[in-house]
Parts: structure tokens; sequence; C-alpha cells
């Protein structure tokens, strides 16, 4: 009898095998296509290598401010799809490697519910029949493509985030419907490359759920650099490689080699069999309760396929309180100090209450903020750069509600705010740690003093 | 000389009441016939008052604590005077009662078994090591609800070490929450089962808890052991059977006309049916009893007790030899013993149910169509008396009119009743309510 059948082998599905094979129990992993997900096939891993090779490029060409001089600085676009190819390969064979060590058994191939029996839960794959006592479902989601008039005729020149980690020659221009994370981090590669960058979007601001101030600083740095933005603008037609959208009552055009749609992801929750089990589902996603319970017993979800806080971390974390509460050790999920990186070059990230949302929620709340350049490390490496660091405390008890930064590399320092946060950490005890020095991490320190 | 106040014996049943309000601390000046604390037995509350003048020189108990009776209660007497001889909880007027050492342990072992209230956490500043204070103010630990391991049962920082380790960890913002807040910890919720401060607000009405927890009083433990037991141990079941209320609705309307011109006997509907009840129960002597499981007890003279509805609960006062009684000597009767009920001035002898031989519970005035009420053991029989409804009625010569007609139900004791005696008596109830008579 398995003890645990997973479907879905991304950032939910193989943490949580990982973790239930280390505790002894018998874990089965079905996986369409290839472990890791889109995680490591087609979002953060494959984006964040390829932001690497833009980072070191703009390095290269702007070595001059810090007086290192190149000359002929080049790239090879093909060379640094290859690398990403390869850094793709070497995790994902990694994944592998741990599910073999944790004696997970990995099934590739489409799993399909086929209902409880009482012999268990019974999946088909293929021509075999599994049964199995708990049932994770880790389907995670897919970029939703909206029906925009002319789209589906335009054919190659729409992607995805997925067609558009297979491009093998660099775009001369882009359009880019939606300017969320994923948009930003796509618009950052294609701009540091030299490619003409549009970026569309639909709300008055770009990543929306960030700090309003730092989304604005992000964007007027971009549009610094080249890109060209059009907020509260919503995309009526696509026709071949020209996108029509409306923004104040006014009719625009923009032309771009391609269209990458990112306007949003939705779960994945069709095509295995779930209307076999009535599991609830809500906004689209599968509804799970703080221990990642669906209405149906022993049937969980984790990840995307919740349709709700889409991200990696996210997943893992959940994919661990499913396994926790199944080998006994109570264990709720908490969705309060979860951070979000927007992997752009400067970086921006957050944790925790924005000031919109504390307000919004009618949350008693004290701020303070610094600029990026109090932090003595950040001038050494940032010549001309700009950043900002702000720190949000409950007014009567001074905890820590929210920490938000921009300013590299501020997705390698937010984990200390989420520490903090977690633990429910006050002014009392922050301004007790101490922070390595020199280091941009010391931003936080120097905002806490400012209360 | 100090005058020592004990806790007053209330009856002879009473072994211990519980001290319901302090109107004095220690320290206070106090005058002659001045509240002293209020307490209450099982069914019944009182008030005592200063025998004397003078200052409360010591007070042995709190709020809330139950005092064998007898017992010291506090002492009286001039400012600065030696109280030593008579400091002592024990009890110092002692009517071949129990041995000293027991009550003394009683006493002691008071504390332990308290829930500790906002108010009694500022009273403890004493028994507590400097080092223990200090650990249990950066934990957020109520000493107070502490049983201290140390000498004479000091709280010892030890002791604050083992509840924080039992506890669990607690985040800062959770600790700084408890010491403002009365606070409930739940389950730990956070890192590793932490106890956030979601653990122990009370402010989120979804997840936190949107109920507290109270002691049952005194009277309602009596209440729910009382009735708990009657339908455990007893084969009880109810008839119901109506009776024409013409005669009696005419009979309480003369009662009301003749008020009117001073007549000073409220006789109510309540009266009648007691009246004829006492009637029926002369008939019926069988009813009129205890059934004790093995044998019966049967009474000459009716003791009728009469179910009273007060702010405290339930209380059940009996009217002694209720057959000697005219319609306007009951109608007194039951006046005065429902007031001193509500009141809180019932002698509690008259509250146990062995004093009466038949109950009867009147819920007519908020319009109860039919009810089983609940024997109160030993007795065999009571009578629930239902609201007056018009009823279709057979008026002679093929003429058919609505009549009011008074609801009885009848729960009796089938081991000591059978169907056909409890119907029979029920019917006779009916029979007298229909042809009671009697003159203003």
């Amino acid at each position: 009898m398995i003890d645990l059948a997973i479907i879905g082998g991304g950032p939910a599905g193989y943490v949580a095998a990982e973790r239930a094979g280390a505790k002894g129990l018998n874990v089965i992993l079905f996986e369409k296509k290839m472990l890791g997900g889109v995680c490591l096939n087609e979002g953060c891993i494959p984006t964040k290598t390829l932001l690497y090779s833009a980072k070191t490029y703009d390095n290269a060409l702007h070595g001059n401010n810090y007086g290192i001089e190149a000359s002929n600085v080049t790239f090879s676009f093909e060379k640094i799809m290859a690398r990403k190819n390869k850094v793709v390969r070497k995790l994902v064979s990694g994944v592998a490697a741990k599910m073999k060590t944790n004696h997970v058994e990995v099934v590739n191939g489409e799993a399909f519910i086929e209902g409880r029996t009482d012999k268990g839960i019974k999946i088909s794959c293929g021509s075999e029949e599994y049964f199995a006592t708990n049932l994770l479902i880790c389907t995670g989601s897919e970029a939703f493509v909206p029906p925009i008039p002319g789209l589906k005729e335009s054919g190659d020149i729409i992607v995805t985030n997925r067609e558009i980690l297979s491009l093998t020659t660099k775009p001369d221009s882009l359009i880019i419907v939606g300017g969320g994370v994923i948009g930003m981090e796509f618009a950052s590669f294609f701009n540091s490359l030299g490619t003409k960058v549009t970026v569309i979007e639909m709300l008055d601001e770009i990543v929306s759920g960030m700090d309003i101030e730092m989304s604005a600083m992000l964007r007027e740095q971009y549009a610094k650099k080249g890109i060209t933005f059009h907020l509260s603008s919503k995309v009526t037609q696509i026709n071949g490689n020209e996108v029509i959208f409306e923004k104040g009552g006014n009719v625009f055009t923009a032309q771009g080699d391609k269209i990458l749609i990112s306007v949003g992801r939705r779960p994945v929750t069709q095509g295995f069999g779930l209307e076999n089990l009535g599991v609830e589902l809500f906004k689209g996603g599968i509804k799970v309760d703080n221990k990642m319970r669906t209405n149906i017993p022993n049937i969980f979800a984790a990840g995307d396929v919740t349709g709700f806080s889409l991200l990696a971390h996210t997943a893992y974390r959940e994919g661990e309180v499913v396994v926790n509460n199944l080998t006994g050790q109570k264990d709720t999920m908490r969705y309060n100090a979860i951070p979000g990186v927007v992997y752009t070059n400067p970086e921006i990230a957050g944790v925790g209450l924005t000031e919109e949302m504390a307000k919004a929620k009618n949350i008693p709340y004290k701020i303070a903020k610094l600029p990026m350049a109090y932090s003595g490390r950040f001038i050494a490496e940032n010549e001309g750069g700009s950043g900002l660091c702000k720190v949000l405390i409950g007014e009567k008890y001074g905890e820590i509600l929210g920490v938000h930064m921009i300013g590299n590399p501020s997705s390698e320092i937010i984990y200390g705010a989420c520490l903090a946060i977690e633990a429910e950490m006050t002014l009392q005890e922050m301004k007790e740690v101490v922070f390595p020095h020199p280091t941009v991490s010391e931003i936080f320190k120097e905002v806490i003093f400012e209360f | 000389m100090a005058t020592v106040v004990i806790m007053p014996k209330q009856g002879q049943s009473v072994e211990s009441c519980i001290i319901t309000q302090l109107f004095k601390k220690k320290g206070d000046h106090v005058k002659k016939g001045e509240l002293l604390f209020a307490y209450e037995t099982d069914k019944a509350s009182f008030e005592e008052t200063s025998p004397t003048d003078g200052i409360i020189l010591d007070l042995f108990f709190e709020e809330g604590d139950e005092v064998p009776v007898l017992t010291n209660v506090l002492i009286i007497g001039e400012e600065g005077e030696s109280i030593e001889a008579l400091e002592s909880k024990e009890i110092v007027s002692t009517p071949a009662e129990p041995s000293n050492e027991n009550t003394t342990k009683i006493i002691e072992s008071k504390p332990a078994e308290h829930t500790i209230t906002a108010e009694q956490r500022s009273t403890i500043s004493v028994g507590i090591s400097p080092r223990a204070r200090n650990l249990s103010e950066k934990e957020a630990v109520d000493a107070g609800q502490l049983q201290g391991s140390g000498p004479k049962g000091r709280i010892i920082e030890r002791d604050i070490q083992s509840f924080v380790s039992k506890r669990g960890k607690m985040t800062p913002l959770a600790k700084k929450e408890i010491k403002e807040n009365e606070g409930v910890i739940l389950e730990g919720s956070g890192l590793g089962g932490s106890i956030t401060s979601k653990d122990v607000t009370t402010q989120n009405p979804v997840y936190s808890t949107d109920f507290e927890i109270r002691p049952l009083t005194n009277m309602r433990k009596l209440i729910a052991k009382a009735m708990y037991a009657s339908l455990q141990n007893s084969a009880q079941l109810t008839h119901h059977l109506g009776a024409d209320a013409r005669r009696i609705l005419e009979l309480r309307e003369k009662v009301k006309k003749a008020m009117e011109k001073g007549y000073p006997y409220n006789i109510t509907l309540n009266d009648m049916v007691g009246m004829a009840v006492i009637k029926a129960l002369k008939k019926f002597p069988q009813v009129n009893s205890h059934c004790l499981g093995d044998s019966m007890k049967y009474f000459n003279k009716v003791h009728l007790a009469l179910a009273v509805d007060t702010e405290r609960g339930l209380m059940v006062p009996v009217v002694k030899n209720a057959d000697d009684l005219s319609i306007q000597g009951l109608s007194n009767q039951f006046k005065e013993i429902a007031n001193a009920c509500k009141k809180g001035s019932i002698d509690p002898d008259l509250l146990s149910s062995e004093s009466a031989t038949f109950t009867i519970s009147n819920l007519g005035n908020y319009g109860v169509e039919m009810f089983t009420p609940v024997i109160n053991l030993p007795q065999t029989a009571i009578l629930g008396v239902n609201t007056i409804v018009p009823r279709p009625k057979d008026l002679g010569n093929g003429s058919y009119g609505f009549v009011p007609f008074i609801g009885l139900s009848l729960t009796y004791d089938h081991r000591a009743l059978d169907g056909g005696e409890a119907t029979r008596f029920l019917k006779q109830i009916a029979i007298e309510i229909e042809n009671l008579e009697f003159e203003l």
C-alpha cells in the first residue's frame, strides 16, 4: 500500500516527496513532464540564470564606473540559452537523485485519479493502477492567456514564459503584456541585451503587491534604461506583431517581434480526474485549510493549484505542512511571513504587510525608511545607484509587521525579516541583534533605529 | 478584645458556604450593623452584618472561597490590637464538629483549586523569590497560578523554569500581549509550535475563543445534580389531561372584583390549582408519598412544594401542612415562600426535596401548553400546570362550543404508581378544579 501518492513533481510535490520519503513513508510521485515543475524548468531557475548572464554583461559594459575598462564586450544569445539549459538539466537531475536517496518511486507519466475505493484512492497511470492511503495534489498552474481578439491568429509571435525560454534568437523588440513579476524579469533580461522592450500594464503601477513607492522607483530606473511603460492600459486586439491598447479613452498601438503574455497564472485542476473525488474549488483553485486539507479526507493540495500565493517557496512549505501532519507532527501553514522578490536589477524584496495593506486592514502601524545609501557596502558596490528600505511596526508593541527593500542584494537579505516576523520580534529584540559589517543588510538595522 | 466573625450555620444540612462578595477589606473601619460580606449556601444567599464597631484586623478569605460553617472569616478590633491569639483559621467554637486538623486542611488546600482571576493576580506579593519574580516578569508568567516548591510553598526560580518549559516557546510579541491583556493561551501555531500573539489574544472572533468558561454556581451544580439523578434513578413518565377552566376563571373574576372593593387576598389561578391538588391528594394518599426504592413513605399531611423561578435559578420551597390551610392561607404562604426565594432569605430546610410530599410547577403564565416536569426525588409525582387554551367541547343537544381548558401534566414515578392510579389521580385534580368552591 502506498502511504502517500503525489501528483506533480514541482516544488510542492518533490519537497513533500523528499520529506515524506525521509520520514519512512511509502511515497510515489507522478510527473508527466520533468521533475522540478515550472519553477525548475520554465520559471524561477531558468530566468535567474538568464538574469545573471544579463547582469554580468551589464557589469562588463559599465565597468568603467568602477575603474575597469573593457572593450568589445559582446554576448552570445545562443550560449546564454545553452548555459540556462545546462543549469536546468543539472538541477532536474539533482531532484531525481534526491528522490532516489529518499526512496521515492517516481513514475513518469500522466496520472489520473479514478476515485476512492475500499482499497484506497485509486490512481491510474498508463496501464498501471495504484492504490494510496493519502493523495497530495500538486498540479501547479499555467500561464493564463486571455481571449484577446487576434491573439490566437498571431501564432509564434505570441509567447508565454514557457516559449520565451526556448527562443533561439534574441528578438529586436518585445512587447510584454502584463508588468507583474514575470513580465518585469523578462523585461529586465531583454532590456539588458539591447532588445527594445515595451511593457503594457492594466493597473496603474507595475509589480503590484510590492510596496508601491518601490515599484515606481523600479519603473523609473527601467524607463531610464530604455523600457517604454504604458500603465492603466488595456489590450483590446492583437494583429500579428501589432498590439492595440486603450489608455484613458485613447487607442494606441505598439510593435514587437515577439509578444509575451504574462497577465497571470491559473491553477491546473482539470484533466487528471479531480472531479472523481468531489474536491471543492475556490476561485479556480483547490480549497484548502491551514493544514492543506481539502474537503475530502486524506486528499491534500499544495502549491499553485490552491490558487493563491503562487510562489515556489510557498509550495515547499505547504508540502512540508502536509507531510508533518501526516507523520504526527502538528504543523500549520502561515502566510503572514512569505517573502516576495522581483529579481530585476535592482532587486525588490518584501515580506509582511505593506503600508497599503496595513491601511486597508486598519492595522495601527508606524513606519520608518532610509535610502540604501545609509549602507557603506551599498555605496561601495552601487556607483550612482539608489535604493530604499522601509520597515513597518505595530503601533502598540513595536512588532515587525513588514519589511520592504529595493536595491541589490535585497533578495538575499529579506529572509532576516521573515525570521523577525515569524518570531514576532519587536523593536526591542531587533535592536539586540548583531548584523555583519559591512553588508547591505545593515540597512535593516539602521531603519530599526529610526523608530 | 477583638471580635471574631464566623461563617454562620444556616440550616441543619449546610456544611459550608461560598463568600460571594466582600464589602470590606483588611484595614477598613466598620460600624455595627454595616454589611461585612455576602455568602450563599446551596440554595439561598445571605448577608452578614458587623456585630460591633472597629477595624477589620484580619480577613482570612477571598470572594469565591468556600468556607466551612463556624469557621473564622474575619476579626474586628481596635487599631494596633494584638490578634495573635486569634490568628487562626481554625474553628473557635466547636460544638461537636469535625476535628480542627481536618478543617484547617480543607482551607489550606483551597488556593490550589482556584482559577486565578485578575484581582487575585495583583495580590500575590508574598511567597516568591526575587529571582523567580524576575524570571516570571521576563517570561510573562503569572506566578500566582503556580504551586511553589520552595520552603512553605514559596515560589522559586525552578518553579517558573519548569512552567516555562512546559508551556513552550512564546514569541516576544505574545509575551508583551499576555502581560497586558487577559488572554487564554491556545495551542502554539508559530515557528516550531511557539505561542504567537494570535494564540493569546481574544481579538479574532473567527479562529479564537468566542466563549468564556465560567464555573457553575453552587446552586446550579445542585440543581444539575438533582435533576440528573432524578432522571437516572426513577421510572418517570408524564400523562397530560385538560380540565374545564370555566369555574376557576369565574372565581378569579370574582376575586378581582372583590379586590377592587378592598378584599385583601389576591387568590390566583395557581392558588386554586394548588387547593385542588391538596384536595385530590387527600383522596389519593398513595400519591402523597416518597418512593424509597424498596419501601414507600406515606404522609398524613400534605407538604406542598412550588417551583419558583429566581435569578439564581430554580428553587422549590415547601408549604408545610398545606392541607390545614384555607385557600386564603395557602395563597399567602405561596407568596411568602416565593418572595423569600427571590430575596434569598428562604430557610434552606424548606428547600429540601425531602421536606415536601408533592410539587407543583406552573408554566401557564409563560404560555406553555404541555411539558414533562422532572420529579423532585424522593417524591413520587409532580404536577405541571399549563396555560389555558380554548378547546371544542360537546355542550349537549348536538351543540359544540369553545371552552377554556387548563392543561395538566402529571409526571409520576412508575415504581411507585401505576398508570391507572396516576390517571385517576390526575382526573381527580381536574374534577376538583372544575368543582372548586370557596368563600371570599
